[in-house]
């Protein structure tokens, strides 16, 4: 009955900020041997307050016990597991691309079908800021892998829910 | 009115009801040590090493229900204090530590006697500050005793900087930011509730495990109620002692590695069992898949976490046990288990605590003499092995607040500092801490405490010249090779000369009881040395990582029987 199957997950956070806050989140998730994949926080809509969004992996009964340690914390205001449906999920990447000169058009062209960005050009190197969900940042990096990585810098997931249908609707 | 940050921490001990506080004084808490001789309703005990300020704290607030304070300077002072504050923490006890810190323009300057102490106890407190500025210092200073001592209690450590002690502030208690994430658990669930009452309508062998929750809640009474009205034998946890007595028809005693063997086949053959206030720790359930493999597990609690942590309940109650068994109480019906309490009966007869009479004289002599001597109303404090099993299996608990022992962090030199704090807390009490060897050595420099304030605390000397847990274990497991357990010991009719305190010395069976008399008729502190045989076993036994249907019973009784043999 119990679903034993390992997952990712995304929780986010509200954190009341104080002296340690990040530290203590942290520090939970290593002491009691969960696995966190990425943590991203900064400033909310509430002053005074961070959000945060997280990515773990678990089954069911390590997850309830997250979200559960993670309620605990005093300065964790409202923890939830949201759903990869009906959420908005982002994450950004740098990618410098060290490619030859006579392949810098094929590299222009996969950047552009995909959506990426070039913020910074120079004779050796070609740097891309994309922005999308993690799989599709693994597929732009997976397409650009022969033409010679240089660099690659992810800030890890964002998430929010995606807001309801009015109830008129 | 201004006052000074030494002046508002003082205010605050008055305010919250604080008699007496324990610590030590070093440089950065000089401002602090200074304004407390301004306060004379505030005791100060002076240890002799902070480890045992938190212990003692740790005893003061479970002797009471209050919260106990513990106080350290910087650096060593406050590292000191993490043993105590760890054992507060596994244990769920209501403390308040509060440590001085380098002046802050030389926080993070490696400074002398720094240390980034809300760093190192972010894991074992409840919650923990650095207070930069002093207008803040009212406020962290109400709050850590509302958290330290509602919803799952627990410790709480403030640190202060040195000018933060000197600095004055107009400012009251109220918070810059009202707290959000910290809500007190709501009244439980009815349907959980009326879920429990209907499986404890339908179990025909139900067991109720009652832990230290229920001390925490001070639901005992409710719990007594209730084990009468629904006719459920009542099992302990190590900490639960005292929260059902024990003399008491429907007590079972302790469960666990070392409980009573009546108690571990009534739960393994249970078809239900309600944890209350429990937390189904690994030295309670043995190996979990083999725990009360017949039972629905209901599992009681304050803290939602526990729930599903270690074992699988099918229902679960949510809330302050004294709601929670409030709400259970008029729905469940009356009832008898005769046929249930009188297989139970018959494991108790059948499987009793072994005391062998050859001639030896036994740790469980001593143990089982402390109990008829004080006849079960003392309050018992240990160190942590051999002698804390014996305690927890011989000692007549008839009330809460009795126990004083370090379950979940298992703190060998908990035992003379604990039993302290109790003292203070509660001098109308006969005291006594149960020490072995190895642990009385650990924190022993504390007769001087107790010679400086003249406490009354007896202690109870288990020496066998062993680590005696740890060689029991190398004995069983270990195929006898004996590995760094033997334990030089000194001489302690002298060790107690020298701190002035009166000594009793027993090596013969027939003189424990003359010992027990000797000593309880001394007014003030007495170290009683039992030097008992060396290589004694604590049974019966469950193996590490063993399941509890496999019971190791005390060899003297002639027979190793697991449970599952005789089903």
């Amino acid at each position: 009955m119990r679903d034993r199957q390992i997952k990712e997950h995304t929780i986010i956070a509200l954190l009341q900020n104080e002296a340690g806050t990040l530290n203590r989140l942290v520090s939970l998730f290593r002491r009691r041997g969960f696995s966190l994949a990425s943590l991203n926080a900064g400033d909310c809509e509430q002053p005074g307050y961070s959000r945060c969004t997280m990515v773990v992996t678990a089954d069911d009964r390590e997850l309830r016990q997250i979200l559960q340690q993670l309620e605990k914390l005093i300065d964790v205001v409202e923890v939830e597991d949201i759903p990869p449906i009906r959420s908005i999920r982002r994450e950004l990447a740098l990618i410098r691309v060290d490619v030859a000169s006579g392949q810098r058009s094929e590299v222009l062209e996969i950047v552009g079908v995909l959506g990426g960005k070039v913020v910074h050009l120079t004779q050796k190197s070609i740097t891309v800021e994309f922005t999308d969900e993690p799989y599709k940042i693994d597929q732009l990096i997976h397409m650009l892998e022969p033409y010679g990585i240089g660099e690659i810098v992810r800030t890890g997931l964002v998430a929010m829910k995606a807001d309801t249908p009015s109830a008129s609707n | 009115m201004t006052r000074s940050g030494s002046r508002i921490v003082m205010e605050a001990l008055v305010r919250h009801g604080v008699d007496t506080i324990f610590g030590y004084p070093g440089g950065v808490v000089l401002p602090l040590y200074d304004e407390m001789l301004n306060w004379p309703t505030v005791r100060h005990v002076l240890v002799r090493h902070e480890q045992c300020a938190a212990h003692m704290a740790d005893g003061y607030a479970r002797a009471t229900g209050k919260v106990g304070v513990c106080l350290a300077t910087s650096g060593p002072g406050a590292t000191n204090l993490v043993t105590g504050i760890a054992t507060a923490m596994m244990d769920s006890i209501p403390m308040v530590a509060l440590t001085g810190q380098v002046a802050t323009p030389a926080i993070g300057k490696d400074a002398f006697q720094e240390t980034d102490i809300q760093g190192i106890t972010i894991p074992i407190t409840k919650h923990n500050y650095l207070v930069t500025d002093v207008a803040d210092l009212p406020w962290v200073l109400e709050e850590a005793f509302f958290l330290a001592s509602t919803g799952r209690k627990g410790p709480v450590l403030v640190d202060i900087p040195k000018d933060v002690f000197i600095a004055e502030t107009d400012a009251d208690a109220t918070p810059a930011t009202p707290r959000r994430g910290y809500r007190l658990p709501g009244p439980p669930s009815e349907d959980q509730v009326r879920e429990a009452a209907r499986l404890i309508a339908e179990a025909h062998r139900p067991v109720i495990i009652a832990g230290a929750g229920v001390l925490h809640s001070e639901s005992w009474d409710l719990l007594a109620e209730f084990a009468r009205k629904a006719d459920i034998p009542v099992a302990n946890s190590l900490l639960g002692l005292g929260s059902f007595p024990r003399e008491h028809e429907l007590s079972l005693g302790m469960l666990g590695m070392h409980g009573e063997a009546a108690s571990t086949m009534a739960v393994q053959h249970a078809d239900l069992v309600l944890g209350i206030g429990i937390r189904f720790d690994d030295r309670l359930t043995g190996k979990t898949s083999g725990f009360a493999p017949r039972a629905k597990i209901v599992h009681f609690d304050i803290d939602p976490s526990e729930v599903g942590k270690t074992v699988s309940p099918v229902c679960f109650v949510i809330g302050d046990l004294k709601q929670s068994l409030a709400a259970l109480l008029p729905l469940v019906e009356p009832k008898s288990h005769t046929e249930w309490r009188s297989q139970i009966r018959e494991w108790q007869r059948r499987y009793p605590l072994v005391v062998p009479e050859d001639g030896r004289l036994l740790a469980r002599h001593v143990l089982r003499a402390l109990n008829e001597h004080t006849e079960g109303r003392a309050i018992v404090s240990t160190d942590v092995g051999q002698h804390q099993m014996w305690a927890a299996q011989f000692y007549k608990f008839r009330e809460p607040r009795q126990w004083l022992s370090s379950g979940g962090l298992g703190t060998m030199g908990y035992g003379v500092p604990a039993a302290v704090g109790a003292k203070f807390a509660r001098p109308d009490r006969e005291v006594w801490a149960v020490v072995g060897d190895g642990g009385f050595q650990m924190t022993l420099q504390e007769l001087q405490t107790i010679r400086d304030h003249n406490v009354d605390v007896k202690i109870c000397l288990i020496n066998n010249g062993y680590l005696g847990m740890v060689r029991q274990w190398q004995e069983l497991f270990y195929d006898n090779r004996y590995s760094h357990v033997a334990m030089g010991n000194p001489n302690y009719a002298k060790l107690a000369e020298a701190y002035g305190i009166p000594f009793v010395q027993c090596t013969r069976r027939d003189d424990v009881d003359g010992a027990f008399e000797r000593a309880r008729s001394i007014r003030g502190p007495a170290l009683a040395e039992f030097v008992v045989e060396m290589e004694e076993n604590v049974f019966p036994m469950v193996g590490p990582g063993a399941s509890n249907d496999a019971v190791i019973m005390d060899p003297a009784l002639q027979a190793e029987v697991p449970v599952e043999a005789r089903r």
